[in-house]
């Protein structure tokens, strides 16, 4: 009787892994055939009934083309830069406001704390026009600040870490200043550190959105040396041009590096996002 | 603990009381600034614009008043646009969360080789909406794609105006499965197990246990992803503008498209504000709705 039904359960555990993978690998399927197509050649797109796998998996041709083409470096290194740059900033001025709201009692503070989360409430995507008037205005297309600086302002970044902030222990603050410690150096010191797990969430989330983004680099750029790695690989074939190889090549070098950190952190974001986290 | 301040605070110049009085507003004005400049200020130059005559250099030449809306509506290319983004906003919506939902219920349990399964969905999150675009225009190509030959079908995809928008809509359903099925999975997996253990002692099914304890519980989840995903749809536009071009015939220019095309392509910010002002208008019931969620969310747990 037992043994029975523990085969019973066993097998019943087997057909839910098997729903599962049925169900898991059509989801990631189109990374698959990106990665798989990659390693084909033209002759092989060109063949039929099309087929999945390549012939090698030895030939990098096409990704040897992604970066002769285009200036495909150039571009990564243009994403790195702009993503560091928001990265940085976001984060900074986040965590100073985050500090000021947690911390301190001040006449404004309310209006200025909804007024903050308000920005929330207007979508970028329809603000795009008129901050492409401004940057311009300000000579900042094709730059790395052009392109950065629309996405400084992280409000649901300083409403988490103000969440963070307000759950660590009060008494840290006050033993640090009276042992002579200022604002700047607790906060930086002793806070951020303390609260290094939603920081590094919240750098990861900002990385990822920011290397992904799309029609604001787009809008921003317009000089061949200046595009970001997103822009750049929708560049690599014309309309006529039918290297499908090369185009899926391109995809998948620019989905690796938020691919890899996502994948590397992945359980301190999954738990960051149970505690209920605001998305943008 | 605090007496301490206080109680040096006495001893020093009134200059000082000041400065540390000013100094959380110090703190704040940086994001603030920012805030202004590239939230505020363009969200209300935006509606300043939909109500006057601009120039192609951006200047208010003078006030309008309805006429660029008026004129708006009766464009061929605007009502195109409305449409097809609310049909493939009714479309994307329930899809991307009937898939995830299932998916997020399936994976529940913490079996063997869920970890595997889990990140393997969860990570498709991470893929740009570029990579993506490119891998379907490849994917569903009419004669080297490799699903129409598998499926058997003839389907052009992504050049046939009757079937542009669904091309789209599968794009967009794709890249919003990972994101919403990490938030079903942790909804899920928050649901107490003694409450749907006893709803099984009590006699209820898989299924009636589902529909009946499980889902009711998740519902703050499920209105904020209603939200989330309605205003994310509603902003369609880069799969549009890296496969079709808002084609063939417009059967794919959704608003955000438009208001990019003939604010940026054709110098026309009056329109573009317009179109923007739209959009923002038809986001602004889910935003509220989404907030609320939101906090109600955070107080379950």
């Amino acid at each position: 009787m037992n043994a029975r039904r523990k085969i019973r359960k066993n097998a019943r555990s087997a057909l839910w892994s098997v729903l599962c993978f049925c169900l898991a690998v059509p989801v990631v399927f189109p990374v698959l055939y990106a990665f798989l197509g990659s390693f084909r050649t033209a002759g092989e797109f060109s063949r039929l009934p099309p087929a999945l796998f390549p012939d090698s998996f030895l030939n990098f041709d096409s990704y040897v083309q992604v970066f002769t083409r285009v200036p495909m470096a150039r571009y990564f290194l243009n994403s790195l830069g702009t993503t560091a740059l928001v990265c940085a900033v976001k984060l900074c001025l986040s965590i100073l406001a985050a500090y000021a709201f947690a911390f301190y009692d001040f006449r404004l503070k309310n209006l200025l704390f909804v007024l903050i989360l308000g920005t929330m409430m207007l979508p970028a995507d329809t603000l795009i026009i008129t901050n492409y008037r401004t940057v311009s205005r300000l000579g900042l297309t094709n730059t790395w600040l052009g392109v950065a600086v629309v996405s400084f302002a992280g409000a649901s970044q300083m409403f988490m870490l103000r969440q963070a902030f307000t759950q660590a222990p009060r008494a840290l603050r006050d033993a640090a200043f009276l042992d002579g410690c200022g604002d700047m150096r607790f906060l930086w010191r002793i806070l951020v550190p303390v609260c290094r797990p939603v920081v590094i969430t919240l750098l990861m989330q900002v990385f990822v959105a920011q290397w992904n983004a799309y029609l604001w680099p787009l809008m921003v750029t317009d000089s061949d040396a200046m595009r970001t790695v997103q822009v750049g690989i929708t560049m690599l074939t014309g309309a006529e041009d039918t290297n499908y190889q090369v185009v899926l090549a391109g995809a998948c070098a620019a989905m690796v590096p938020p691919v890899v950190l996502f994948i590397t952190v992945r359980n301190r974001l999954t738990a960051s996002m149970t505690r209920g986290a605001v998305s943008d | 603990m605090r007496t301490v301040t206080l109680g040096a605070d006495r001893g020093i110049s009134a200059r000082a009381r000041a400065g540390r009085r000013m100094k959380p507003y110090l703190f704040i004005l940086p994001i603030l600034l920012f805030a202004v400049g590239f939230v505020y200020y363009p969200f209300f130059r935006t509606f300043l614009y939909s109500f006057s005559a601009v120039n192609v250099m951006g200047e208010i030449t003078s006030f309008a008043g309805f006429d660029n809306y008026r004129y708006l509506f009766s464009r061929r290319e605007f009502c195109a646009a409305i449409s097809n983004t609310l049909r493939l906003t009714a479309m994307n919506v329930p899809l991307t969360m009937l898939i995830t939902l299932l998916l997020g219920r399936l994976l529940k349990e913490k079996r063997f080789l869920c970890g595997l399964f889990e990140t393997m969905i969860a990570a498709t999150m991470a893929v740009s909406m570029g990579s993506a675009a490119l891998t379907f225009r490849v994917m569903l190509n009419p004669t080297v794609g490799w699903i129409n030959s598998v499926l058997g079908i003839g389907v052009r995809w992504y050049e046939d105006r009757n079937t542009a928008l669904y091309g789209i809509l599968l794009l967009t359903v794709w890249m919003g499965i990972g994101f919403n099925f990490l938030l079903f999975l942790a909804a899920f997996r928050n649901v107490d197990r003694d409450v749907t253990d006893q709803a099984r002692l009590d006699g209820a099914g898989t299924a009636r246990v589902f529909f009946s304890v499980e889902l009711p519980l998740v519902s703050p989840t499920l209105l904020y992803a209603l939200c989330t995903n309605t205003i994310l749809a509603l902003m369609t536009s880069g799969p549009v503008m890296i496969l079709t071009k808002g084609g063939p015939s417009r059967s794919t220019t959704t608003l955000i498209y438009l208001m990019y095309t003939t604010g940026y392509g054709s110098g026309n910010y009056a329109m573009a504000a317009c179109v923007a002002a739209v959009t923002f208008l038809l986001t602004l019931a889910f935003t509220l709705a989404g907030l609320w969620a939101d906090g109600k969310r955070g107080d379950a747990k």
